[in-house]
């Protein structure tokens, strides 16, 4: 039974990894692109469009790292949870204001239209970040030792 | 209730670790666009030298009365939902694509005014900075998006839908 726990840790950290990864690759090669992406949206201010857009893109890309490696999985979890909440919500924004543009989520990478479609993609995509904090895992994990499987247990 | 010590020790190491995440991934893109080439800087070119003017919607309208072609920077999804009345769709994307065709129209107008979003203001400069670009002397960008235009009651277009 413990095997099988670990073993969807594994997959739920390989598969996060890998988005993560992926969708960071070409925002981090092209800013410049991304940066016009992340301007449709039209929420943050022009001066903040660019540094916020290169520390996202770079925020996915250091996340997807440490989740690939298994190194502070929890807090990296934490970051991709937080990160794909905030996805989804801006993807429901996208589909109530009628937004009829590509949502940037993967630049270069065909098109993936901003919208209720693409904001249920993203809360899908949570649900491992959520196994993940309650069990990171420590198969193939440089941050077994730190990181205990043990369940995380909030209390008050 | 109490947390225990482990577990307060598990969470601050959390949050610590999310905020090394955060350093790193800040330090390390901003080295990436200081070294390579595709580094970008705080703002783009085209707002940080702009060779357009800044017009408010009362100009711009003005602006339209004697003759001005009113583009709409957005993109065409943006565009074939809703849209100024009378503007033509130029978007950065496919810029160079789309400048052939609307040439002739946009060179013959006395003056063109560029509208996008609000806040980035980031698809009009773009299009208002290449138009300037290839020698149009009057490219104005109206500050305000078409949710201004329609509060000032301006006329927009949008597709009819077929009722049942």
């Amino acid at each position: 039974m413990r095997s099988l726990g670990e073993l969807i840790s594994l997959a739920c950290r390989l598969f996060l990894a890998g988005l993560f990864l992926w969708a960071a690759h070409d925002k981090v090669w092209d800013s410049a692109t991304f940066a016009a992406a992340v301007a449709r949206y039209d929420l943050i201010p022009l001066g903040l469009v660019n540094p916020g857009s290169v520390l996202l893109a770079w925020l996915e890309l250091v996340v997807g790292l440490c989740l690939l490696v298994g190194l502070a999985t929890r807090a990296a979890a934490l970051w991709a949870a937080l990160l794909l909440a905030f996805f989804t919500g801006l993807m429901i924004y996208a589909g109530f204001t009628g937004a009829g543009f590509d949502c940037g989520c993967f630049p270069g990478q065909g098109d993936h239209p901003a919208g209720f479609q693409a904001a249920l993609r993203d809360a899908l995509m949570g649900l491992p970040a959520l196994w993940l904090l309650v069990l990171p895992g420590r198969w193939l994990s440089l941050g077994r030792r730190r990181e205990r499987p043990e369940r995380l247990t909030l209390s008050v | 209730m109490g947390e225990s010590p482990l577990t307060r020790e598990r969470s601050s190491y959390v949050l610590l670790s999310c905020m090394v995440m955060i350093i790193v991934a800040a330090a390390a893109g901003l080295v990436f666009n200081l070294l390579t080439p595709q580094g970008i800087g705080w703002l783009p070119s085209h707002m940080a030298e702009p060779q357009w003017q800044a017009v408010d919607l009362v100009q711009a309208v003005e602006l339209q009365k004697e003759g001005a072609v009113l583009v709409d920077a957005r993109d065409p999804g943006d565009y074939k939902s809703e849209r100024a009345a009378g503007a033509v769709n130029l978007y950065p994307e496919e810029i160079k694509l789309l400048w052939p065709l609307l040439e002739p129209t946009l060179r013959e107008a006395p003056a063109v005014v560029v509208y996008g979003r609000y806040l980035s203001r980031w698809p009009a400069a773009q299009v208002a900075q290449f138009l300037r670009g290839q020698g149009l002397p009057k490219v104005y960008v109206m500050q305000g998006g078409l949710t201004d235009w329609k509060r000032a009651g301006l006329p927009v277009k949008s597709p009819r839908r077929n009722r049942p």
